[in-house]
């Protein structure tokens, strides 16, 4: 087997390779603003650009919109099916997984024909109405993974029963809902809000095509104009995406940690 | 795993109420999924259907077939599929390697990790990183002309091509390959390799007779998948090449911005063809993955 | 000469050793088993057979020829798994024909050979089935007719009944056994199932924490154990203290009960405490039952479990369970009866560790 082990780790080490080199050469690009010697100018000359606070912040926000308003979308749904309606959830299903195959620059076109200004939703029509819209439009595209996150959540622990502990005790459905059934789905809240988080961050289609200004056009718009910057964002942009996956990973392994069996 | 208990008739009223609260308690998701999935897209998927007037026709449709529509369907075709090749064959060699290549675990939970992320590293970013890497200026490129006397540029080579987008899009193709087939490769029982063995076969005729033949699904399946992934990207190839590699989405985007087709029903007729390769691919997809799964039982 | 021999054979793996100075021969056309708890060797000994497991120090001969530098696929040695180990792409007649197909063979050649093989495990009609359409049962005489169908020149079979159901397990057990003296292939069974072990076994070979406790006949390992662990493993034991108080008489004290063994405690001293072993079936409370000794004691509890009445009965402190079989025209025994329990002195063993 040793022709094995080392083709095997032949393959490891060029994939390695493959994956690494791109991540030094965007670090060692990004130092290289100042003539001669690396620095940090281009990290400087993109913190003090007012629209990158601007944009990262609006992202930012959009991000926790979207967090908040799907999961609050997304954890009933789940619970619901898997408490009273288990014949609806292959339809669920199904309809989660529709954003990963209709693509993202489809989807928007629809939006932009159906909520223009002269259709009965005009959500184009004013700045705020667009914001909902591009919020709406990110809870979709991140559908998938909260959906999936939560419900696998959901699975770990026995929701029916639960839920019949508790009302059994009196709670009404609201009380269930916050003190019972989100705090022991958390992990899977979680799981879901940092893949969400990456996906909005570095989100560009919805943005640039609803003409809203997030990072996504702004980085976009750097990388026609300026040289240095764009590397210097892009470290930024993985640094945000490793962030969000490192806590999804302390996340889970803490989740795991906890749930005693009812 | 909960069981289904049938709600409380009490003395079968006309509007059963427990149903009624049911069907309610999903209400919110299936009027947002309507709303803000669905009707758009089959808005659009009408809309190829129709003249601007509002009659039925397959005009748009055949529209489709003119020279520069249809390259540049054939640029985006011919961009999924090198890049879906090059990721499902590299990645399906990673994904051995951490499996069944006989090495530490900690290689594999390192792959593993590294694959989530990267999956999820589309977009600008990923531009901008292979620019600084093998654009003109680039670390490799200079690396290359500093230590080896190599001119990649001098070769012909540019990054701004059809070849350095699909090299670029590796990046998180691999990844998702290497996430995909992990599962699939575990499911291959050592069981199996020691019956070839104890009946005489040698490593190639286990890996031809046996292994392929059960794995073939899910890296054909898992390789549709990789194709559809890529052929709905945008952001990456804007930032990359602009709209100097006229594939779909970016001739789409060209039209939501400007019309420049003169023709908005031809626009939707573009997007319906790019649902439709999706679409397919993914059918295609979860056909073959049941496929796989039914056997590995 | 032994078809099949084992010449000390040791693995470990790192600082752990788990198979201890193995000795075995196996004639030819011979049906041995290993028996043995989880963990104690023999599935290991089994994978050296095969190849799949390379031995630390000792040597393997199968026909004469020792088999240190040969690859399993080069052994031709069949082997059927405890999970099957059906190849799930390849129908019933594909997967029995693989041995043959890898080996060149032509194809009418191949066609006939499978057709023998489903007709011995009497699965014909099931040629164009895939595994997942099988039951376990089906599956697992599949993979027999696979492994057979190269004409092996010796059978391994790796605890292939513990996945299934309790009564194929017996219907199964017995249908192997019968294809085997049909075939004259020398088979070796890896198993934990005692029961399984006594009944279809021509010897039997107890493995101990990687150490061969006793090789024998089923009816040596199960009335003559030679070890503790021997005794108690197989079958139900009692198994009694007693005091020595004459080495060279070999009278032996249970409680306040004197009895002569047939057994030599010559090697004891007076004083000394030996443990015994006695079979449930050994003992009766019928006057009438063959018997040259006895014991007396209370009732502690007696359980009717049908056709067998299981009585519990304390002797000196030493419980000690024996069967009768029912019998209409008898009551059991009561608890707090004193009873005498007669038995023939022979078969109280003397236990050695």
């Amino acid at each position: 087997m040793k022709a094995q082990r080392f083709g095997a780790w032949l393959a490891i080490i060029l994939g390695a390779s493959y994956f690494v080199i791109p991540l030094i050469g965007t670090i060692e690009f990004s130092l290289r603003m100042r003539r001669g010697e690396y620095s940090l100018d281009a990290y400087e000359s993109v913190f003090s650009d007012i629209q990158f606070r601007e944009t990262f912040g609006y992202s930012m926000l959009m991000a926790l919109l979207t967090i908040v308003f799907g999961m609050l979308l997304v954890v009933p749904t789940a619970y619901w099916v898997r408490l009273r309606l288990p014949q609806m959830r292959p339809v669920v299903e199904f309809i989660t997984l529709l954003p990963l195959v209709i693509p993202a620059i489809v989807i928007v076109f629809g939006y932009l024909r159906m909520y223009n200004s002269s259709s009965y939703l005009p959500m184009t029509g004013s700045t705020t109405g667009t914001n909902i819209l591009l919020v709406f439009s990110y809870i979709t595209l991140s559908l998938p993974y909260m959906y999936r996150a939560v419900d696998t959540a959901m699975r770990a622990i026995d929701v029916r029963t639960l839920t019949e502990a508790a009302e059994s005790l009196g709670a009404r459905w609201t009380t269930i809902m916050f003190k019972c059934i989100f705090p022991n789905v958390m992990s899977g809240v979680l799981s879901g809000a940092f893949i969400t988080l990456a996906i909005v961050m570095g989100e560009f289609t919805f943005a640039a095509l609803l003409n809203r200004p997030a990072f996504g056009p702004y980085l976009q718009l750097v990388g026609a104009n300026k040289a240095y910057e764009p590397s210097a964002l892009a470290v930024i942009a993985f640094s945000i995406t490793w962030l969000s996956m490192g806590l999804l990973n302390l996340v889970s392994r803490f989740g795991k940690a906890r749930p005693a069996k009812a | 795993m909960s069981t289904v208990s049938t709600p409380m008739v009490r003395s079968a009223p006309l509007i059963n109420r427990d149903r009624v609260i049911d069907w309610l308690g999903i209400a919110p998701f299936i009027i947002f999924s309507l709303l803000f999935l669905i009707i758009p897209t089959l808005y659009l998927v009408a809309g190829a259907f129709l003249t601007p007037e509002g009659n039925l026709t397959l005009k748009n449709i055949g529209d489709l077939f003119t020279p520069s529509i249809m390259s540049a369907y054939w640029i985006s075709i011919r961009v999924s599929v090198a890049s879906a090749l090059g990721g499902a064959l590299i990645g399906f060699f990673l994904a051995w390697a951490v499996v069944l290549g006989g090495l530490p675990p900690s290689v594999r939970s390192t792959l593993l990790t590294f694959s989530g992320v990267a999956s999820n590293f589309a977009g600008v970013p990923l531009a901008f990183a292979f620019l600084a890497t093998l654009g003109r200026t680039g670390l490799v490129t200079m690396f290359l002309r500093e230590w080896f006397g190599f001119n990649l540029y001098g070769t012909g080579f540019n990054l701004l091509s059809f070849l350095g987008l699909t090299i670029t899009y590796m990046y998180f193709q691999i990844p998702l390959m290497v996430l995909i087939l992990t599962p699939a490769l575990d499911g291959m029982k050592k069981e199996w390799r020691e019956a070839s063995e104890i009946l005489g076969a040698t490593n190639r005729q286990y890996w031809t007779m046996v292994a392929l033949p059960i794995l073939w699904p899910s890296l054909l399946g898992t390789t549709l998948l990789l194709f559809a992934n890529a052929f709905g990207a945008i952001a990456t190839a804007f930032a990359l090449t602009g709209s100097s590699l006229n594939i779909v989405p970016i001739l789409l985007y060209a039209q939501i911005r400007g019309d420049v087709l003169h023709n908005a029903n031809l626009g939707y007729a573009i997007a319906l063809g790019m649902i439709v390769i999706t679409g397919v691919s993914n059918i295609l997809y979860l056909m073959l993955r049941m496929r796989a799964e039914r056997w590995q039982k | 000469m032994s078809f099949l021999t084992l010449n000390n054979i040791q693995k470990s793996f790192g600082p752990v050793q788990v198979v201890k100075n193995f000795n075995m021969n196996i004639e030819k056309g011979e049906f041995v088993s290993f028996l043995g708890p989880s963990g104690c060797g023999k599935t290991t000994v089994l994978r050296m057979i095969a190849g799949f497991e390379t031995p630390t120090g000792g040597t393997l001969t199968i026909n004469g020829k020792d088999q240190s530098a040969l690859k399993p696929n080069q052994r031709n040695i069949g082997m059927v798994f405890q999970a099957y180990a059906l190849f799930p792409n390849m129908t019933v007649h594909d997967n029995v024909a693989f041995g043959l197909k890898v080996a060149g063979a032509p194809k009418p050649e191949i066609d006939a050979r499978v057709k023998e093989m489903l007709g011995l495990i009497k699965l014909d009609h099931l040629a164009d089935r895939f595994p997942y359409q099988l039951s376990g049962g089906q599956q697992q005489r599949v993979a027999l007719a696979r492994a057979l169908a190269v004409k092996p020149q010796v059978l391994l079979l790796d605890e292939p009944l513990s996945a299934l159901d309790a009564k194929i397990r017996v219907s199964l057990r017995e249908e192997i056994r019968q294809i085997q003296q049909q075939l004259g292939i020398t088979t070796v069974f890896v198993t934990h199932d005692q029961e399984e072990a006594l009944s279809i076994s021509d010897r039997i070979v107890v493995m101990n924490a990687g150490k061969a406790d006793q090789i024998g006949s089923p009816f040596e390992i199960y009335n003559t154990p030679a070890t503790r662990f021997v005794a108690s493993f197989v079958g139900t034991l009692n198994l009694i203290e007693a005091k020595v108080v004459d080495p060279d008489a070999n009278l032996i004290q249970i409680g306040d009960q004197k009895i002569t063994l047939k057994q030599s405690v010559a090697a004891q001293k007076a004083g000394e405490t030996i443990s015994l072993a006695l079979r449930p079936e050994a003992g009766s409370l019928s006057d009438t039952a063959r018997s040259d000794t006895a014991l007396t004691g209370q009732v502690v509890s007696a359980h009717f479990l049908g056709s067998v009445i299981r009585t519990r009965m304390n002797v000196g402190g030493n419980v000690i369970s024996f069967d009768m079989f029912n019998s209409p025209g008898v009551t059991p025994p009561q608890a707090g009866e004193t009873v005498t329990l007669r038995f023939m002195a022979a078969d109280l063993l003397v236990i050695r560790d």
